[in-house]
């Protein structure tokens, strides 16, 4: 990973980028670029590949043609320092949340800032993002006794724990009422008034109408 | 919360798997204490046998499986005192009897009575017994007391009755819990007339103590000299094999509790595959990942090990009231027993837990969001 300018360039740039398992194209090439402070929502069918991109573009898996880069950083083969990207420059809430079970609402917070912030701002950073995503009642139960929505929120909290410039967020509002739809939507618009990126995947219409820019991608094309 | 808070909300997640692997390392901690603290003791009380007669050199029969049945015959003895270096060479026989339930193993110490000031023999009341006396008995004074007989009181040994002619006290505190008894009178009750166990010898002020022993040694094939304890440890085939069973017994100890271990923590790995890519996906390195199992691995041993000394204590107590070590087995704690069982317990969780960390660290992030 190459460590570009913070100041210039985009936020995320894909440019041929696609995945394919065996026989199975996860996602076919797709060519995408989001500028700093802009908040991009994702739509495509369901399978075409929107989880699959989030991945890449979180350095969770390598993209199997074309380049990534986010936050400046260069993903893909002999990129280096990936625990310093996955942890401080770019944040994922993901589709299915992977809160750890045993932690509470707090500790899952704060287990993403373990080892990056210290103990005081560790807790201050939750309080503060578990108030904001109207979770403080709830803050010292466990996933598995919170409601799907409050685990979304949950894992919403997180992926903003270190302020990381860019949001990679996976259906954040797909279990959401429309009240929680809203704070974390209006979150999200604050995040980027104040420079942040935030990529949303999203059938929600709540979410695509609240957004900068629509990007839709199309089907992968089987065997491709 | 903390990294070691996390670590402690792990264990407590699963009390009764962290309770179980803690007592896999308490059972080998304790083995470890007890087997030690025996070794240590044992050799310690033997080796007792060596200072009792205040001597620079003591001469045992070579290769004898028992110091105590070493045999050695008093023309020897009295050769070894014309050695040039040599000062005085004084035998004594030992024997061992049982006097009553609470004293199932006396040591009879067989001493002509001229040789008991040189041997450092002290008498405390009363008299020496005469020089071939068959009913005539000396008592150390802390057996005296523990049978609660005085000067001029009978006692009965073995189907034979004394008369106890005084109370003696030795250098060693083991020499006070035994009794004495003319040389040839006990030579005469274990028929080994003209035997003794083992010569005490002093040498002469200026000599040095190796170039005697060299000389003694050259003198007389059949016999050992020894200078150290450690020299009695090689002289002992009984100590060796004690020495030997607590290394044994040490590491079969470990392994154990390594097998503990390990059991646990690959069992915890493969249940929590997901949960090491989550900390993975959201930025942890490998190093925090294994710092994680290992820390939860050695909290438990550490736990395990504090346990393992109080049982290991408890043990000793047992062993202690086991009729075949009773009156030879006093414990000896040395201070490095709490260390030598932290060791254990440190090492043991290392070793148990590195394979199932390594593997943890392994976890692909994407594993995280993989579907099961
Ligand atoms: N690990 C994998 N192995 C095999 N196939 C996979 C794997 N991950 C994803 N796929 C396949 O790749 C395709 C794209 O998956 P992905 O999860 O990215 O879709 P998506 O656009 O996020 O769909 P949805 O809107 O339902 O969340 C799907 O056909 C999926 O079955
Ligand atoms: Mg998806």
């Amino acid at each position: 990973m190459s460590r570009g300018n913070h100041n210039d360039g985009p936020a995320i740039e894909a440019r041929g980028v696609s995945k394919r398992y065996g026989r199975t194209v996860a996602l076919a090439p797709i060519d995408l670029s989001v500028a700093r402070g802009e908040f991009v929502v994702l739509v495509g069918p369901s399978g075409c590949g929107k989880s699959t991109l989030v991945n890449m573009l979180g350095a969770l898996e390598r993209s199997d043609t074309g380049v990534i880069e986010v936050a400046g950083h260069r993903l893909g083969r002999g990129a280096r320092h990936l625990n310093h990207f996955r942890r401080m420059e770019v944040g994922i809430a993901f589709q299915l949340h992977n809160l750890i079970p045993r932690l509470t609402a707090r500790e899952n917070v704060q287990a993403a800032m373990l080892g990056a912030a210290r103990r005081r701002d560790r807790v201050e950073r939750s309080e503060e993002l578990l108030d904001a995503l109207d979770l403080t009642a709830r803050a010292n139960d466990r996933p598995p006794t919170l409601s799907g929505g409050e685990r979304q929120r949950v894992a919403i909290a997180r992926a903003l724990a270190n302020k990381p410039p860019v949001i990679l967020a996976d259906e954040p509002t797909g279990s959401l009422d429309d009240d929680a739809a809203e704070l974390v939507i209006d979150i999200f618009k604050e995040w980027c008034l104040e420079g942040g990126t935030v990529l949303a995947v999203s059938h929600d219409p709540r979410l695509s109408s609240a957004g900068d820019r629509v990007v839709t991608i199309p089907v992968a094309a089987e065997g491709g | 919360m903390t990294f070691i808070g996390l670590i402690l909300r792990n264990i407590r997640a699963r009390p009764l798997r962290s309770a179980l692997t803690a007592l896999a390392v308490a059972i080998g901690v304790m083995a470890v204490v007890a087997l030690g603290v025996l070794t240590d003791s044992l050799n310690h009380t033997a080796t007792q046998i060596l200072e009792i007669g205040e001597a620079d050199l003591t001469i045992s029969q070579k290769n004898t499986d028992d110091i105590i049945n070493s045999t050695i015959s008093q023309e020897d003895i009295a050769k070894i005192g014309q050695v040039p270096g040599v000062r005085r060479a004084v035998g004594a026989l030992l024997g061992t009897d049982a006097y009553d339930d609470q004293h199932p193993l006396v040591i009879e110490v067989g001493l002509a009575p001229e040789d008991q000031a040189p041997f450092g023999v002290n008498i405390l009341e009363g008299r020496s017994y005469g020089t071939d006396a068959a009913n005539e008995i000396m008592l150390g004074y802390v057996f005296a007391s523990s049978v609660g007989k005085r000067v001029g009181d009978q006692i009965t040994i073995d189907d034979n009755t004394y008369t106890v002619t005084g109370l003696y006290s030795t250098n060693v505190s083991f020499g006070n819990s035994t009794v004495m008894m003319p040389l040839s009178h006990l030579q005469g009750l274990n028929r080994l007339d003209g035997q003794v166990s083992l010569g005490f010898v002093q040498v002469d002020k200026g000599a040095r103590v190796e170039t005697v022993g060299k000389a003694i040694d050259e003198a007389f094939p059949q016999l050992a000299t020894i200078a150290t304890a450690s020299d009695f440890g090689r002289a002992d085939r009984n100590l060796m094999l004690i020495g030997a069973a607590n290394t044994g017994g040490s590491i079969l100890a470990a392994l154990i509790a390594i097998t503990g271990v390990l059991n646990t923590s690959l069992l915890s790995f493969f249940e929590r595959i997901r949960e090491f890519g989550i900390y993975r996906s959201i930025g942890w390195s490998r190093r925090r990942v294994i710092a994680l199992v290992i820390g939860e691995a050695v909290v438990v041993s550490v736990v395990g090990a504090a346990l393992g000394v109080a049982l290991g204590w408890g043990a000793i107590n047992v062993l202690q009231q086991l009729d075949q070590l009773r009156g030879i087995f006093q414990p000896i704690y040395k201070a490095d027993i709490f260390t030598r069982s932290l060791s254990f317990g440190l090492t043991v969780a290392f070793l148990g837990a590195l394979y199932p960390a390594l593997r943890a660290a392994l976890v692909a992030p994407i594993t995280a969001v993989r579907r099961e």
